[in-house]
């Protein structure tokens, strides 16, 4: 297993030297000058001249991507282009919010999501199975701003359950409309798996001996079922935090929330490659370390699945 | 006493601040914060006259190049900020030799401030820039609270360009202690002081307890205990947190809500018109804008009034030129395009395009200019010009005017400072070529004349006169497509009480006299 680790540790290196090197190409031939923008509409072409020159965008393209691994080594990734806070700050500050909401709506969408896939498969067929079903289609297609604004309407308007948008007092409230918007898809989709993956594993045979020696049908369902079926929903679970984690950008600019996701489209509009190439490397990372950890999880659910010189399930 | 202490003004903001140090905020949203963190030698009251700030009393000389400012006394740097950080100053009186170091500090080629050119006029600008010389020679502290500033020629707006924010008075040792994050921990004089920045999310601020501004009755300023500025960037949120009363004022209704606003609130929406001309400009060198006749009748072929009440709820003026009404020569009697799209194709005729014309017009990506842009492209139809659209962002769009290849392209312009040398000269003369302000490359020697002459002519009745004449010439040739003039809005609480408009837009504003009934 150490093994193992270990070699997909190493091979984060070569994925983010290429994800970084295709950033620099692209923002490099990306229109947009990031020091002619720091002046605003109007601007001295010294002033501009001075800028690049201070951002190193003046030097050729491949000393700016050694110098940037050069940072990695130090954790000295630079400043932001436009507002001066050192990058590592600059994500640093927006991480918690970010994190705390992508738990937030994970969460809601594994508790909502593998109880309604379990229901609708137990009853399969049903009304409730089609009801759950429908629901579950309606949330994987419904637009995430569209029912953010909705469930502002109802919940911060009409009802005045919710005090409002942004962090407020920061207090957990704040979460509850921006979860339920962010958990919605993830919901509907590991509602859709576990049923699909509930309904494979019932009709295998080792349930129907479970049964036959007796065991309760809950423990037949939870302990036997469900966990079998649980591989791809883990799957989803891992990869859609890691996008969470990497900024929902149109969640936290709709309920106004200073995350990650915000940061970066800004980034990106105002050119600030300082942040983008920062962030970049952040998701990469996240991307990773999140793929190795659900992939490490599989045995707890199949203990047919061992790591050791390769994966193999035996 | 009438008016109440305590309250915090809570705004709405629409994009996070950039940096809140003085010589690099030279964005609207970081400019708003700076204003309140603090002063300048001057500053410009609601009708847009110059009146005093930290200089008492001000004297030019005859030959305009000497300027002197007798500064007010007691006036003291903050002395703390954020969470009972001590600042490096103290809180100590500010004097003569505290702005002798800000003017160096913003010319200083290692502070690369994005505004220092603004101050090209004052002697020695080029050689402490350049570094030959290590002192700024035209600016002298005469005395502890006597300040003079030499320029190397008359530079008429001068006294007014300096209310802009970059020129404040900053404490050298916490600027110098704090280095390049001297953004994130500001130290000024303003009547609220630095307490809290979260990143795209608020910025917070105190009561400056030892503010030098007293109310007509002598109490102290100002009333509110703070102020919050809360990014948020949906204008539909903005609204929604103002009607659930989380927010004292915000500054942009957008259309759909307008009426209900106006309903709503009639007493406390207030609008008036803005220093500032929405434009299309067009490149003058570039095909077929190099005729003056095409020109004309693109100006010819659009229905302003008809764009301003159908899509912008008539909260705009139409823009018969280039100077917005409300500033100095502002001409009302000039004689601008009607709306007249067979006048147009006569034009376009005489111009050896009878069968109309193929044009594409650029712009920013957002809905108010899609919007109007949609418009006008249907307009154009009668006139017989066909319009293409292409939007992008704006950092694209500046790229593609610079390289030439956007030769039709929107564009906007705020004054930075209220006079129209910001306007006439900035935006259309030849000597400002590209990213100095005139993207259109327009060049006319008599328009040259009069807009450089007038910068330094010092009777304002002349200036007016040459500024009056000028704008007839632009118009005449037409390099933009006048559209119109900005409003500037604030929408408040009805409980707000004292808050004043300023005539160059709302990123102005200032609120050491504002307070909350309630």
């Amino acid at each position: 297993m150490t093994n193992y680790v270990f070699r997909r540790l190493l091979a984060v290196i070569p994925v983010i030297v290429g994800v970084i090197a295709v950033v620099f190409i692209l923002t490099s031939i990306v229109p947009g000058d990031p020091a002619r923008l720091m002046v605003g509409q109007r601007g001295d072409p010294a002033t501009i001249q001075k800028l690049r020159e201070d951002l190193g965008l003046n030097r050729p393209l491949w000393q700016q991507f050694i110098d940037f691994f050069k940072g990695v080594v130090t954790l000295d990734l630079g400043r932001s282009y436009r507002t001066r806070m050192p990058v590592i700050q600059a994500i640093a500050e927006r991480l918690p919010i970010t994190a705390r909401l992508a738990l937030a709506s994970m969460a809601l969408a594994v508790t909502s999501g593998v109880t309604l896939g379990m229901v609708a498969a137990l009853k399969q067929n049903s009304m409730l199975d089609y009801g759950s079903m429908i629901a579950a289609l309606i949330g994987i297609s419904a637009p995430s701003f569209w029912v953010g604004i909705m469930l502002v309407v109802l919940f911060c308007v009409q009802l005045r359950w919710i005090p409002g948008t942004g962090t407020g007092d920061g207090s957990w409230i704040y979460l509850v409309l921006p979860a339920l918007t962010l958990g919605m898809r993830p919901a509907a989709l590991i509602a859709r798996l576990t049923r699909s993956g509930m309904l494979e594993v019932l009709g295998q045979d080792y349930i129907r001996t479970a049964r036959s020696k007796g065991l309760t049908e809950k423990a037949v369902i939870i302990g036997h079922a469900l966990k079998n079926a649980m591989i791809p929903v883990i799957t989803v679970v891992g990869t859609g935090m890691a996008e969470m984690l990497g900024g929902a950008i149109v969640v936290e600019k709709l309920f106004s929330l200073p995350g990650v996701g915000r940061l970066g489209i800004e980034a990106i509009l105002n050119r600030d490659f300082a942040i983008i190439r920062g962030q970049v490397l952040f998701m990469a990372l996240i991307f990773v370390v999140t793929n190795l950890l659900v992939d490490l999880s599989y045995p707890l659910f199949d203990p047919r699945i061992k790591y050791g010189r390769t994966w193999r399930r035996e | 006493m009438k008016n109440k202490y305590g309250g915090t003004y809570r705004m709405a903001i629409i994009q996070s601040p950039l940096s809140l140090d003085p010589a690099h905020a030279a964005d609207t949203s970081s400019s708003r914060i700076v204003y309140q963190l603090f002063e300048t030698l001057v500053d410009v009251d609601s009708d847009g006259e110059v009146i005093s700030n930290l200089a008492k009393e001000w004297d030019i000389s005859d030959n305009g190049l000497v300027y002197t400012f007798k500064l007010r006394q007691g006036v003291k740097f903050h002395s703390a900020i954020g969470e009972g950080i001590i600042t490096e100053n103290g809180g100590r009186e500010v004097t003569a030799k505290d702005w002798v170091w800000t003017f160096k500090h913003i010319i200083d080629p290692d502070t690369n401030s994005e505004r220092a050119y603004f101050l090209d006029m004052i002697k020695g600008y080029a050689d402490y820039r350049e570094g030959e010389t290590e002192a700024l020679e035209g600016v002298v502290a005469k005395d502890e609270y006597t300040l003079e500033i030499v320029l190397d020629h008359p530079f008429a707006p001068f006294i007014t360009m300096l209310a802009y924010n970059t020129f404040s008075v900053i404490p050298r040792e916490d600027v110098e202690m704090w280095g390049q994050d001297f953004g994130f921990n500001p130290v000024g004089t303003g009547p609220f002081r630095f307490s809290e920045w979260i990143q795209d999310d608020r910025v917070v601020l105190t009561r400056n307890e030892d503010y030098w501004r007293k109310d007509e009755e002598g109490n102290s300023l100002p009333y509110l205990n703070g102020m919050e500025f809360r990014t948020i960037n949906d204008l539909t949120m903005q609204w929604t947190e103002f009607g659930l009363g989380n927010l004292e004022a915000i500054e942009s209704v957008d259309d759909p809500y307008y009426h209900e606003a106006l309903e709503k609130y009639p007493d406390s929406f207030l609008r008036k018109p803005q220093m500032g001309t929405y434009f299309y400009g067009m490149n003058v060198t570039a095909k077929p804008f190099d005729n003056k006749k095409v020109r004309q009748a693109i100006n010819y072929a659009i229905d302003r009034q008809g764009i301003i009440d159908r899509l912008r709820n008539g909260r705009a003026t139409p823009a018969k030129g280039v100077l917005p009404p409300g500033m100095f020569g502002y001409n009302p009697d000039l004689e601008g395009y009607t709306y007249d799209p067979q006048k147009a194709r006569k034009l376009l005729a005489e111009a050896g395009y009878p069968d109309g014309i193929e044009i594409t017009l650029q712009y920013n990506t957002d809905d108010i200019h899609k919007r109007i842009a949609e418009a006008f492209q249907q307009q154009m139809k009668d006139a017989g010009i066909e319009v293409k659209l292409r939007h992008m962002d704006g950092a694209a769009l500046f790229e593609a005017m610079g390289k030439g290849e956007a030769t039709f392209f929107r564009l906007g312009w705020v004054v930075d400072y209220p006079d129209p040398d910001n306007f006439l000269h900035v935006l259309l003369n030849s000597a400002n070529f590209g990213p100095l302000g005139n993207f259109t490359l327009y060049k006319n020697d008599e328009f040259d004349r009069l807009t450089n002459e007038a910068r330094v002519e010092s009777d304002p009745e002349e200036r007016r006169k040459m500024y009056q004449e000028a704008e007839k010439i632009v118009v005449e040739e037409a390099p933009w497509l006048f559209v119109y003039h900005y409003t500037t809005e604030q929408l408040l609480q009805p409980y707000v009480k004292d808050y004043s408009l300023p005539p160059f837009g709302e990123h102005n504003a200032i609120f050491y006299s504002v307070w909350l009934d309630k």
